[in-house]
């Protein structure tokens, strides 16, 4: 598969879109922490200044203030960093905007390590597992503008709350114009018969990439890119695993509590395997280049690739 | 008169020293292509009075217990931070080369434990004073001599726990603890009056029951005075409400919301060098 280098990263993607939806439906505000030159919701305010309200570096009070101002049903986005926005603001989301099922979008830039290079206190490596635990709220993470834009579409039309995770730099382009994402759906983007990876964001790539070099051991593996990652595509995860007998889910976070306990779980349930996840091992990263992090940290396509084998091995085992 | 004249010798060594601060600041984050220039270099005349006059430190002893502890609050204008610890010969001077790579114990925001000197981690905003005020209680309790130092930003001010932490440093008495404001005016997003207004900060501060000191940031006679000032007020806590000017010392980084947390490019660090050489008395 030949990836296009990406033009932007998805957190431009999704305020690009944001800007033009801001014409499309009049009623939508925004709210910000002083974070909208880095989230680039700042173009929605320089266009609709009546329906930005940036909140200063105050993120509890931003997020509390856009539960307050959705409770006359209005949908109101909210734009920060994963980090502050699901643990500086984290009981109004799950109390106060979760509970009563507000029309509250929260923009998380700067997702998993794709901040490498801003340190641990800039790097939202748990966001999903405590984003995915709130009854009622869906959480999304495209892994190319194109998704970023169509998956901004689908949490607005969609009520209730949603988390989008979105990245700090720009990385590849998978997706063409026409491509559909639905809540809950997934893509198989490489097919393959000796194992499934299923992985989301920046990780599809790495991925991507590992399933080439594996296809060079002779091992056929299949990517799925898990972009709704509440609710997922349990079908698609299904069909994919009984047809390979084999999975790994790699994920830019930690490997405790994330997509790879959800899918062993199903797993568990409904069509036990030989299985491997890929994150985190239960450990803070650092500062430093992306590629460098994601390797160390396990997470590159030539250590998913070897974790990969090992599961098929594994399998052959079994 | 005899003090007269050494104050002033101290304010000239003093003066010298930013110089070389910012030189480094602009140096570490053109090497690091990532980083935050603008607030680091507002900071810069506070910072070196604090690491060159004021801080009871010992460099080859960073673990000191006695010694006097300091937290960035606004984390993200670590580039002063290190830049004051090379100089000091906390690291070597080399090391500042590293900012933000793998493997560096100079974190984009700084974490205590991976570089000497660093008694607090920092980078988001509120976080650190709070650490402060810890600091200084623990002080109290175990009834030790040292002071704690720390300096935030003005939008750092927006965050509800800086009021948290200053309401709980009246209580504890702490006047072991010395604030300082960078009061530079912009934040992330632009103009900090118009992003949050949070003036009058000296009456606010005031009423939180702190003692509050007012003066221009860049004049170092006057801010060695305050932070003495400071160090020696008894009753209160301390804040210095620092007026700056973000990007100080390179031109066309001066009151630029832009320069953030940008890096300059090659040219741009040339004429930073020039500007900072160009101010070299
Ligand atoms: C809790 C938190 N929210 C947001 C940020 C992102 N951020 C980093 S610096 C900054 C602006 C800081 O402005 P100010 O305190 O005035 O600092 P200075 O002007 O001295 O750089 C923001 C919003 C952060 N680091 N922490
Ligand atoms: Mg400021």
């Amino acid at each position: 598969m030949n990836l296009e280098k990406a033009s932007k990263p998805t957190r431009r993607g999704y305020s690009d879109r944001m800007l033009e939806y801001g014409s499309i439906d009049k009623d939508f505000t925004v709210f910000d922490a002083d974070i909208g030159y880095s989230t680039y919701a700042c173009l929605f305010g320089e266009a609709f200044p009546e329906r930005y309200f940036n909140m200063g570096i105050a993120e509890m009070n931003m997020v509390s203030a856009a539960a307050g101002m959705a409770n006359s049903g209005r949908t109101v986005v909210v734009s920060s960093y994963g980090v502050f926005l699901t643990m500086r603001a984290v009981e109004p989301v799950r109390s106060f905007i979760c509970y009563p099922n507000l029309n509250v979008k929260l923009l998380s830039s700067h997702g998993g390590l794709t901040a490498a290079i801003d340190g641990v206190t800039h790097q939202a490596t748990e966001d999903i597992a405590i984003m995915t635990t709130f009854p009622n709220m869906k959480v999304l993470c495209p892994s190319d503008p194109k998704a970023a834009e169509k998956l901004f579409d689908v949490s607005m039309q969609t009520p209730g709350p949603f988390f989008t995770r979105l990245m700090r730099d720009p990385l590849f382009d998978v997706y063409g114009d026409d491509e559909e994402f639905v809540l809950g759906g997934s893509k198989t983007l490489r097919k393959g018969s000796d194992i499934t990876i299923a992985a989301y964001g920046d990780i599809v790539f790495q991925a991507l990439e590992a399933a080439e070099s594996l296809a060079a051991q002779g091992i056929d593996a299949e990517v799925l890119d898990l972009y709704s990652l509440k609710p997922y595509d349990k079908e698609a995860v299904l069909a994919s695993v009984k047809k390979t007998g084999a999975m790994l889910v790699a994920e830019n976070h930690q490997a405790k509590n994330g997509m790879g306990y959800e899918i062993a779980h199903l797993l568990l349930k409904h069509c036990p395997v030989p299985f491997d996840n890929a994150g985190l091992e239960d450990t803070f990263a650092e500062s430093g280049d992306y590629p460098s992090i994601i390797h160390k940290y396990g997470l590159s396509a030539e250590k998913l690739a070897g974790r990969a084998a090992a599961v098929v091995q594994m399998k052959k085992e079994n | 008169m005899e003090q007269q004249r050494t104050i002033q010798k101290r304010v000239r060594y003093l003066e010298e020293k930013a110089k070389e601060v910012r030189v480094e600041i602009v140096k570490m984050i053109h090497e690091a292509q990532s980083g935050h220039p603008g607030g680091s270099l507002s900071a810069a005349d506070i910072m070196t009075a604090l690491y060159f006059d004021i801080l009871r430190i010992d460099p080859n002893k960073p673990e000191w217990p006695d010694r006097d502890r300091f937290v960035l609050s606004k984390g993200h204008a670590c580039p002063v931070w290190y830049a004051c610890l090379a100089l000091k010969g906390f690291f070597p001077i080399e090391t500042l080369k590293t900012l933000r790579k793998f493997e560096s114990k100079l974190q984009g925001h700084p974490i205590a434990g991976k570089a000497e000197g660093i008694d607090a981690s920092v980078g988001s905003l509120g976080i650190g004073f709070s650490q402060a005020v810890g600091m200084a209680i623990e002080a109290k309790m175990t009834r030790s001599k040292y002071m704690v130092y720390t300096v935030l930003g003005d939008g750092e001010t927006n965050e509800g726990i800086v009021w948290e932490a200053a309401a709980s440093a009246h209580k504890y008495h702490l006047d072991n603890l010395v604030a300082v404001l960078d009061r530079n005016n912009l934040q992330n997003d632009g103009i900090a009056e118009q992003i949050m207004p949070m003036e009058p900060l000296d009456e606010k501060f005031k009423a939180f029951n702190w003692h509050v000191i007012q003066i221009n940031g860049h004049n170092m006679a006057d801010v060695v005075d305050a932070l003495m000032k400071a160090r020696d007020y008894s009753g209160k806590p301390v804040i210095i409400i620092a007026n700056t000017v973000k990007g100080k010392g390179v031109s066309y980084m001066e009151n630029v919301r832009g320069w953030h947390g940008k890096p300059p490019n090659d040219e741009q660090l040339a004429i930073a060098l020039e500007d900072l050489k160009g101010s070299l008395k």
